[in-house]
């Protein structure tokens, strides 16, 4: 019997904070069997590795952004996604320790999700699964699916 | 709120309002321990972990901006002059 090896679905997580990289990296682990996260130090590293898919490369799922980041901020970020033809519409979630309105008024303007960084691990849970909440539902069943 | 009366509430209650209305300022290390600092309303709350955002082992209260102090080096202030 041949198993198939479907591709994992990519999360793109940017954040200039080593600690919170760790911690989403880690919030992920269970759903590691479904979901390849690749962790990036700053805006324009994400940029970058958006820029440089290719046609055929698959397209991640969803996209965490810090917004406060050295370089290039997240909202910065996430506005020149948006004129990125192929992740006009991609999921995007600014992930920050922000909680300020206008910040959430920005990722509503930009189509994307706002979700405050946790104080403890009870509420990391929660927001992971906000998190996958945000993917498309195709993408959402595929991840918990015996994750 | 006021810190006495925040202080009344419970860890869980003070989390919450913590994660809803507080203002993040900064974080720092100590003796390997990480520490993050919010405002709430008129005072200062600081969050001590155990494992960073896992386990919290403190919360400290202050009205005093001396709690400020630590974390003055890393809050950017160029926007303000600009």
């Amino acid at each position: 019997m041949t198993k198939s090896t479907e591709p994992k679905n990519i999360v793109l997580y940017a954040d200039d904070d080593m600690d919170d990289l760790e911690l989403v990296s880690d919030a992920f682990h269970r759903y590691a069997k479904n979901v390849e996260i690749i962790t990036v130090k700053d805006g324009s590293q994400a940029l970058a590795y958006l820029k440089n898919l290719g046609e055929d490369d698959p397209a991640p799922c969803l996209i965490i952004l810090d917004i406060n980041m050295h370089m290039i901020s997240g909202k910065d970020v996430l506005s020149r996604i948006r004129q990125m033809d192929r992740f006009e519409s991609i999921p995007v979630v600014l992930f920050t320790t922000s909680s300020l309105p206008q910040d959430a008024a920005f990722a509503k303007r930009y189509d994307a999700g706002f979700v405050t960084k946790p104080l403890d691990y009870g509420q990391m849970e929660y927001i992971t699964g906000q998190f996958i909440d945000h993917c498309t539902e195709e993408i959402q069943r595929n991840i918990r699916r015996r994750s | 709120m006021k810190l006495l009366e925040f202080k009344l509430l419970t860890d869980e209650a003070q989390l919450d309002i913590l994660y809803k209305t507080g203002v993040y300022i900064g974080k720092r290390k100590l003796k390997g321990k990480t520490i993050l600092l919010y405002q709430a309303d008129s005072f200062y709350v600081e969050v001590f972990y155990k494992k960073y955002r896992y386990y919290i082992e403190d919360i400290r209260f202050s009205e005093s901006t001396d709690m400020l102090d630590p974390y003055l080096e890393q809050i950017h202030v160029e926007h303000l002059v600009e």
